[in-house]
């Protein structure tokens, strides 16, 4: 659901607001395995999901969107509205797939399959049509919300180390990204990467 | 084993407590000599034993094959940044602590490309190439220009892409191993041992997802758009490493899948992916070549083309096809690593990339310019050359396969980008000097590093004795026969 809130915000603020939300989302299912199934790894795994990506990635988002002021448009290549029925027919798509893959077994399992495939597309979909360099981040964090709810799904999570090890691993990219953006900031004074054309051929 | 990781950790730590860049330059070089020993030992050691497992990491003859060339490429460019980097901080591109932060990064890039072929665990695999990104984002973006920055951006942001899609891919893989093999692990091993239980479609799914999103970091077409920026900006030492090892790490996770994929769906599929990957970066490749201005965006152009060709290799398959693949991946790594530097040096002199300007290089650099018209040649595929012989294996792989259509198609591609090269190449190295150009030596470490991988473009890894061994077991573990 955040996912289409997600693809209709207009301002960076309200798209980092949503990535919140949406972590959230994620925590609390998270919470919900872990309390059905008594792994106690699964709790420190929304532990960790509440840390980083509820409160440390939507922090740090804000903090260096006020530090280089840009709180200005997005930058839409597609409006509001529009953007809202591809993502409608993304995840009826992504329904239609998830049936294929799964078999039909397990009904549980396709739904919740289905819609963290719709939200990975969801996020590919605001990389894609969102001109504003951090947007690109926060499109590509979607990616990864929806490829750990698939895992989750899916399989029941990942071996916990391997979790862990991607937990730091995309707190590391955040923090990497959010460098470049300042540079890109710096030294071309804006973040708009549709101007980003030196490069050609 | 932990040897070969320890060592670029060591000099890592060692560096960043040096503030000379030239005694941590020195150091950097000595600690991959060391390395490549190391790896050489390793090589043999792995020939004896077949394989050896080892909690999180395994090994065979297929990762002892790229320990070995990653070894072979970083020293050579351990060598070269000494006086490269020495350079850049006399003419002022970058300040006197930069070189420290370079050393480090430079370890830390080199740490993750081993991870890479060691790891076993398919997850830390996606997880070391994730690292290689990040570690060699900075690297490409070093000289904080408008141009390196953009580059970066571009790198990072379309590698992480593909790569989120390849973990999507690794978790399909993880659900039918753990739904249909009952087993919960990431090991490669171990989803080896129960491919023939695994779900056939979920399989040729999940194979579709990582051949796209490693293709990406490998520099397959179309998923190449980043490659020619990335590796025009960077510094000439790292775009040898993006170039020669990094790309063929990325295959080499695809080539840990296909094997699973083969196995489970049988050869047919991957081969005719990996067909038309490779023929559409071949052709996609010679198009650029042509046209090119940049002297360095036309090496990276070449190292698709050189990418399509190994996967083309991979996807004729047979024990020769996989044998000239690999031997492919070896000679196209020290050959563009060679040209890179020596590029490096040609740019510096002229201050400029765009090869319209550059005229007479052969007579502005005594010793690097001769060498750049021969390792030319030995890129375009000309007979005294190694790479023309692995060009040759891949095409009589393709002919023993009966693809006629697609080994046809695949020379004739070869003869543009020859071509191609040729053209430019002459254009710049021969003809009349400009005035104010004056000619160049070339420091007496850049040329120690020429020559130790001039030998190799002549050579192969064939002076190593045990190469053909390594070379034909790995091959083996390619085709699925261990």
């Amino acid at each position: 659901m955040m996912a289409f809130f997600m693809v209709i915000a207009k301002r960076i603020p309200a798209l980092i607001t949503g990535f919140g939300l949406q972590s959230f989302f994620l925590f609390c299912c998270v919470l919900l395995i872990a309390f059905r199934s008594h792994k106690p790894e699964m709790f420190v795994l929304a532990g960790l999901i509440l840390a980083l990506k509820v409160i440390a990635i939507p922090m740090f988002l804000r903090w260096v969107t006020n530090k280089i002021q840009a709180n200005e448009d997005l930058g839409l290549l597609i409006n509001p509205a529009l953007s809202m029925l591809s993502v409608i027919i993304l995840t009826a798509l992504a329904y239609v797939f998830a049936q294929h893959i799964v078999g039909v077994s397990d009904k549980t399992v396709v739904i919740s399959f289905a819609v963290s495939l719709a939200v990975t597309l969801a996020g590919l979909f605001i990389m894609i049509t969102r001109r504003k360099a951090i947007a690109q981040i926060v499109g590509l964090l979607l990616m990864e919300n929806g490829i750990f709810l698939s895992a989750t799904a899916l399989c029941g999570g990942m071996p916990f180390l391997m979790e862990i090890a991607v937990f730091f691993d995309i707190f590391v990219f955040v923090v990497i990204l959010g460098i470049f953006v300042y540079r890109i900031n710096e030294v071309f004074t804006h973040i708009d990467v549709d101007k980003l054309t030196n490069l050609k051929g | 084993m932990y040897l070969i990781l320890a060592i670029p950790l060591a000099i890592a730590l060692a560096v960043f407590f040096i503030p000379s860049s030239k005694v941590a330059g020195a150091l950097n070089a000595f600690g991959y000599g060391l390395e490549l020993i190391a790896s050489v030992w390793f090589a043999r050691y792995i020939l004896a034993n077949k394989h050896i497992a080892d909690g999180m990491l395994y090994s065979d003859a297929l990762s002892g094959l790229f320990v070995l060339l990653i070894s072979i490429i970083t020293f050579a460019s351990a060598l070269y940044s000494i006086p490269f980097i020495e350079r850049d901080v006399q003419s002022k591109k970058i300040s006197q602590r930069q070189p420290r932060t370079y050393y480090l990064l430079f370890n830390l890039f080199s740490f993750s490309m081993y991870l890479v072929v060691l790891v076993n665990n398919l997850g830390f695999l996606w997880i070391a190439i994730e690292m290689t990104t990040l570690a060699s984002a900075f690297l490409v973006g070093f000289y904080n220009n408008k141009h390196s920055v953009e580059a970066a951006w571009k790198y990072i942001i379309i590698c992480s892409v593909g790569i989120s899609l390849a973990l999507l891919g690794t978790i399909l893989f993880y659900f039918t191993v753990s739904h249909n093999g009952a087993m919960h692990s990431l090991n490669w091993s171990d989803f080896i041992s129960v491919a023939s239980k695994l779900d056939k479609n979920v399989v040729k799914i999940a194979f579709l997802f990582i051949l796209v999103g490693y293709g990406t970091k490998a520099g397959l077409a179309p998923m190449h758009t980043w490659l020619p920026d990335a590796h025009s900006q960077a510094l000439a030492p790292i775009s040898a490493l993006l170039s020669g090892v990094l790309l063929t790490t990325s295959l080499y996770a695809i080539i840990r899948f296909a094997v699973i994929t083969n196995a489970v769906a049988g050869p047919a599929y991957t081969s005719h992916l990996f067909i038309f990957f490779g023929l559409i970066s071949i052709a996609v490749a010679a198009a650029f070549i042509l046209v090119q201005k940049d002297i360095k965006r036309l090496l990276a152009y070449s190292s698709i083309e050189h990418i399509g060709i190994i996967a083309l290799g991979l996807g004729f398959g047979g024990s020769i096809g996989c044998y000239g693949a690999l031997l492919h991946v070896f000679n196209h790594a020290a050959t563009k690593a060679l040209m890179f530097f020596t590029a490096g040096d040609i740019t510096h002199l002229y201050n400029t990339h765009n090869m319209r300007k550059i005229r007479g290089a052969a007579s502005a650099l005594p010793f690097g310019g001769p060498i750049t018209v021969l390792a030319a040649f030995a890129l375009g595929g000309t007979p005294p050359f190694s790479l023309f012989f692995s060009e040759v294996i891949i095409l009589y792989a393709g002919f023993v396969r009966g693809a006629y259509a697609a080994g046809a198609f695949y020379i004739a591609l070869l003869a543009v980008v020859f071509g191609g090269l040729i053209y430019h190449f002459a254009q710049i190295s021969f003809g009349k000097k400009p005035e104010h150009i004056v000619a160049a030596g070339t420091p007496a470490i850049a040329k120690s590093a020429f020559i130790f991988l001039f030998v190799f473009v002549c050579f192969s890894g064939f002076i190593f004795p045990d190469f053909h061994a390594l070379l034909k077991a790995a091959a083996g573990i390619v085709q699925g026969t261990r």
